[in-house]
């Protein structure tokens, strides 16, 4: 007890240095736990979202389906027509459901099912809906709203769902309408649910690294005194047990502030947390927590780890009454340093040679790991040559200096930087292969038709070309299974009419695209026309990236299932194909199939999608008009997401890397205020020593910087340029790449340069020793 | 004052501590060669020699700091070069005090922290601790002064307390390497005498290395070492008194 209270008094009240020292440790301790804490409050929110019943999974009979009569024939079942809706940009939830009985189930987030003519929404759209003008959203949900859905069926407060009601009637003939007797409540089963709960572990791992390293660095300050003292306390008698229950209190101490301090940062972070959606949703603010075991474990858990890592701290040297010595002084790294980096290549190498269409060479993942591995052991060798380097070409007295010390102690030099090569690293290879990945969605048809909406109002059950009979339509034959197709699919010649030339005179400067139904022939046992549409020729000029009709066509028979495919890398393609022809004009009577419109404006966008909302039926793929810009923007938010999680790790650990440099150059400075006041004595100018602190700390980071971003931007390269489809252009970084880097990199050397003014103040004459 | 004449070996009766045959390498540099000694107790011994002839070598080896690559050191006839880190430490504790040119006071620490620290780390209670501590400075002319930083002290001042914290747990042998050596003259021959005073009185063995034939004087007897052994005793004392 007396030990620890004894500790305790040097932490505490040993003058000024103690006193920065403690001060370093702490901030450097609760920038890792606000940190450590956030990364644990955002998985926390993710996984409390994904635990939401995924209401939206529901299964059920078809309508019209043996399981659909046994299922309303008891009165808990109910009919769902769900669908997604869009409002510029964002997705709508919607689901139509009508009761089929007193005790059918109800969705969470509300008390009971909407009667027809009522709605409920979710807070967000609740608000869009009041605000919004009715042509250009709120028409397309008629009734009333009967309340507001709960958290319980939301995953963020800014999604945007609705329920409402219907007689049965109504929801009955859609064809994608089902028959629910119970609704899915167990939990999301999201493709990316598994990628981001590993990004967030690998996430709070690569935070922690640069942190623990600060720390190191921030607990390893005024090491020589230090460990002055503990020679001193070993010359009277203290034991090895008795200094290291000295040292554990020494960082414990600031270990237990850095934690308080640490969770007061993240309360103060969690607001903006919660408001700023890392993964593309809002999460609810009170899902934005730790929880009570998260802080009772950084309060724990940190503190103790930190006093255990002081004590094996002490094991690395040897302290003796007489003083300290290293138990191993490290020797120059040596040129076999860098042969898991050449090996990590050589196998990413192999990995692509390996690679086909339909997969990624096995050696490619080891490889890139072997890399990354490779990217830390050669640090202090690269260090190492490139001080040797930079003395040669320049030699003053301060490059001399510098480099001297780089030589001497790579290892050191490099260590502050780890986190940074592998930060840098992995957003290089993340900056040069996204461009080439989004360019597979975002093509030029694509752009060219970003602003055009698709509305589709038909599917051939039997598939394109040429049909053969279905099985459960086996007593009809060809010719009555062809003619039960025509009356079902698309909308009537009648209703498209209708529909086109009220689109005409409502929006006359937005052009329409009208895609009609070929008819179908038969001819003997084959039917032809069927995936086959009509295009007008006159119509297709407003949409150049579509094709060309032949000169002189008015109309063209082509194939137009591309454009129905959920990829804007297939749909966006052109609809003038081979196996286009040319065909009569008259298109009266054919079914449309399908419309492309280009809106002149967003709020004409929303009109139009309102108007075709209620004066369609609903579309066959059960999803609202979209644009082609829409369909690329959904594939681009993944990317995103995860670009935007790598720049704000790539930006948080150059900041990092900088601090850590920034304290291990204080605490060096520290160290050698002796020297360097007699150098300044003895004549060398302070500007020179200036440049050579400056050098010490500036030269491993930009080095690690080009190493690491070269290395992964050459690994970019030949992925892109082995995976990536021909004519992908060569991997780019974008600019917001090389801002966030030089961004970070400029942001790390002014806060050493924050560090540099200690130095004129403690090497002046009067600081000088001589004895 | 008389001085004890022996020889290399020592022939008192009464040895408390004694080398036997030490060598010491560095290396493949060699410190000490055979070198032998005893020391009586209540004897004052300069150990004198040139620089790098082995003396402090020699002192490391008899305070158990260093173990002797050959030969044996024993204290109170019992072997000390083979007990363990915490038996020597334990030694340093309770039975030998420390008194060295500078740097053996804790930096962070007041003058009465580091004369009570031996103590506390012997288990004795914070507040006797601090009455030992509080009766030393007041015998080392330091009254006042036992709030202040070894940084704030003056070196005459900062061995002061370095010998009150070496004889504040009673020692019964204290080993004082140059303990003059970063003082002038005057405030040399003060600490001194205040030095030689209190094991006097509290009938202290002292091993004093030193190359000053002056601070050599003021001890019973004298011994030379060089090239890492002990070459001759010197009668020292005799000339001073």
């Amino acid at each position: 007890m007396t030990l620890v209270r004894f500790g305790l008094r040097l932490s505490l009240r040993s003058g000024r240095e103690a006193l920065v020292r403690l001060l370093l440790t702490t901030v450097a301790v609760a920038a890792g736990v606000a940190v450590l804490l956030s990364v644990f409050a955002s998985y926390h929110a993710f996984a409390t979202s994904n635990k939401r019943p995924a209401w939206e999974q529901t299964q059920g009979a078809v309508v019209g389906t043996a399981g659909d009569k046994s299922a309303a024939s008891t009165a808990m079942a109910e009919l769902w027509y769900f669908s997604n809706d869009s409002y510029q940009g964002q997705t709508i939830e919607r689901l139509d459901v009508a009761a089929l009985g007193p005790h059918a189930p109800v969705p969470p987030g509300v008390s009971r099912l909407p009667g027809p003519g009522q709605y409920y929404v979710s807070p967000a759209l609740a608000v869009l809906i009041r605000t919004v003008p009715a042509d250009e959203l709120g028409e397309r949900f008629p009734g009333t709203e009967a309340g507001t859905i709960g958290d319980s069926a939301l995953t963020g407060p800014t999604e945007l769902v609705i329920y409402a009601g219907y007689p049965p009637a109504r929801l009955s003939p859609l064809e994608n309408t089902i028959v629910v007797t119970r609704i899915a409540n167990g939990p999301q089963t999201s493709v990316w649910t598994n990628y981001f709960r590993y990004a967030y572990g690998v996430g709070a791992l690569a935070f922690m690294f640069p942190i623990l390293i600060l720390i190191g660095t921030a607990t390893r300050l005024s090491a020589a005194r230090r460990e002055q003292r503990f020679a001193a306390m070993r010359l009277v008698g203290a034991t090895n047990r008795q200094i290291g229950v000295v040292a554990a209190v020494d960082s414990f101490v600031g270990a237990v502030l850095g934690s308080l301090i640490g969770i007061g940062g993240f309360l103060l972070l969690r607001p903006a947390l919660s408001d700023y959606a890392i993964i593309g949703a809002k999460y609810f603010p009170y899902t934005v927590t730790p929880t009570a075991w998260g802080y009772i474990g950084v309060l724990i858990c940190v503190p103790l780890l930190s006093a255990l890592a002081a004590v094996l701290a002490l094991r690395r040297v040897r302290i003796s009454p007489l003083g300290v010595s290293r138990r191993v002084t490290p020797p120059p790294p040596s040129t076999w340093r860098i042969a898991p980096l050449v090996l990590g290549i050589a196998l990413f190498a192999v990995g692509l040679a390996l690679t086909t269409k339909q997969s990624i060479g096995t050696p490619a993942y080891p490889g890139l790991l072997v890399v990354m591995v490779g990217l830390v052991t050669a640090g202090p060798w690269l260090t190492a040559r490139a001080a040797g380097l930079f003395s040669r070409l320049r030699g003053t007295a301060a490059s001399l200096l510098a480099a001297r010390r780089l030589t001497d102690s790579p290892q050191a030099a490099f260590r502050s930087v780890t986190g940074l090569v592998l930060a840098v690293f992995l957003g290089t290879l993340l900056a040069g292969m996204m461009p080439a990945i989004n360019a597979t969605a975002a093509t030029p048809n694509a752009t060219a038709l970003q602003n055009v909406l698709l509305d589709s109002f038909s599917q051939d059950s039997l598939g394109g070309g040429a049909a053969s009979p279905a099985a459960d339509n086996g007593h009809l034959d060809l010719a009555q299974q062809l003619q039960q197709l025509e009356q079902t699919r698309g909308m009537s010649a009648q209703a498209a009419a209708t529909l086109l030339s009220e689109l005409t005179s409502r929006y006359p400067d937005a052009p329409v695209l009208p895609i009609y139904n070929a008819p179908l022939k038969v001819t003997g046992a084959t039917a032809t026309g069927l995936g086959r549409t009509i295009v007008p020729c006159a119509a297709m000029t407003q949409f150049p990236s579509l094709g060309s009709c032949p000169a002189g066509a008015s109309a063209i028979n082509t194939d137009t299932s591309n454009l129905m495919i959920a990829n804007p890398y297939f749909s966006s393609r052109p609809i003038v194909t081979d196996t286009t022809t040319r065909s009569s004009g008259d298109v009266s009577g054919l079914s449309l199939n399908a419309i492309l419109i280009r809106p002149s404006s967003p709020v004409q966008l929303e009109q139009v999608r309102t108007f075709l909302a209620t004066h369609t039926t609903a579309s066959a793929s059960a999803a609202a008009p979209e644009t082609f810009g829409e369909e690329v923007q959904a594939r681009l938010n993944v990317s995103n997401v995860i670009q935007r999680l790598f720049s704000i790790a790539v930006v948080l650990t150059i900041l990092i890397a900088g601090c850590s440099l920034a304290v291990a150059v204080g605490g060096g400075l520290a160290e050698r205020k002796r020297p360097f006041a007699l150098l300044r004595v003895s004549g060398t100018g302070a500007g020179t020593l200036y440049r050579v602190v400056l050098l010490e700390s500036v030269l491993p980071l930009i080095t690690a910087t080009i190493v690491a971003a070269a290395t992964a931007y050459g690994l970019a390269y030949l992925a892109v340029m082995k995976i990536a489809p021909a004519g992908t252009p060569v991997p780019r970084p974008s600019v917001s790449y090389y801002a966030t880097v030089g961004g970070g990199l400029a942001a790390s050397v002014l806060v050493i340069l924050t560090v540099l003014p200690i130095l004129g103040r403690i090497t002046g004459p009067e600081n000088a020793r001589f004895e | 004052m008389s001085a004890v004449v022996a020889t290399p070996g020592g022939s008192a009766p009464t040895r408390i501590l004694e080398a036997r045959d030490v060598h010491r390498s560095f290396g493949s540099t060699p410190a000490l060669r055979g070198a032998n000694l005893g020391l009586a107790a209540g004897e004052t011994l300069a150990v004198m020699g040139p620089s790098g002839s082995g003396k402090s070598t020699l002192l490391h080896c008899l305070a158990g700091i260093y173990s002797p690559d050959q030969g044996e050191v024993r204290f109170n006839g019992r072997r000390l070069d083979t007990l363990s880190d915490a038996a020597r430490s334990k030694l340093r504790r309770t039975e030998f005090g420390f008194v060295f040119q500078f740097g053996q006071l804790v930096p962070e620490l007041t003058a009465a922290d580091n004369i009570a620290l031996p103590l506390l780390l012997g288990r004795t209670g914070r507040r006797a601790a601090y009455q030992q501590a509080d009766v030393w400075l007041g015998r080392l002319g330091l009254e006042g002064l036992g709030g202040r930083r070894t940084g704030e002290l003056s070196g005459g001042q900062a061995q002061r307390v370095a010998i009150a914290r070496a004889l504040v747990a009673r020692p019964r042998v204290l080993f004082a390497d140059e303990p003059t050596g970063s003082l002038d003259s005057l405030t040399g021959e003060q600490v001194m005498e205040i030095l030689v005073g209190l094991v006097r009185e509290e009938g202290t063995s002292v091993i004093l290395v030193t190359h000053d034939a002056r601070i050599a004087a003021y001890a019973d007897r004298a011994v030379m070492v060089r090239d890492g052994k002990v070459s001759a005793d010197l009668d020292a004392g005799v000339t001073h008194r």
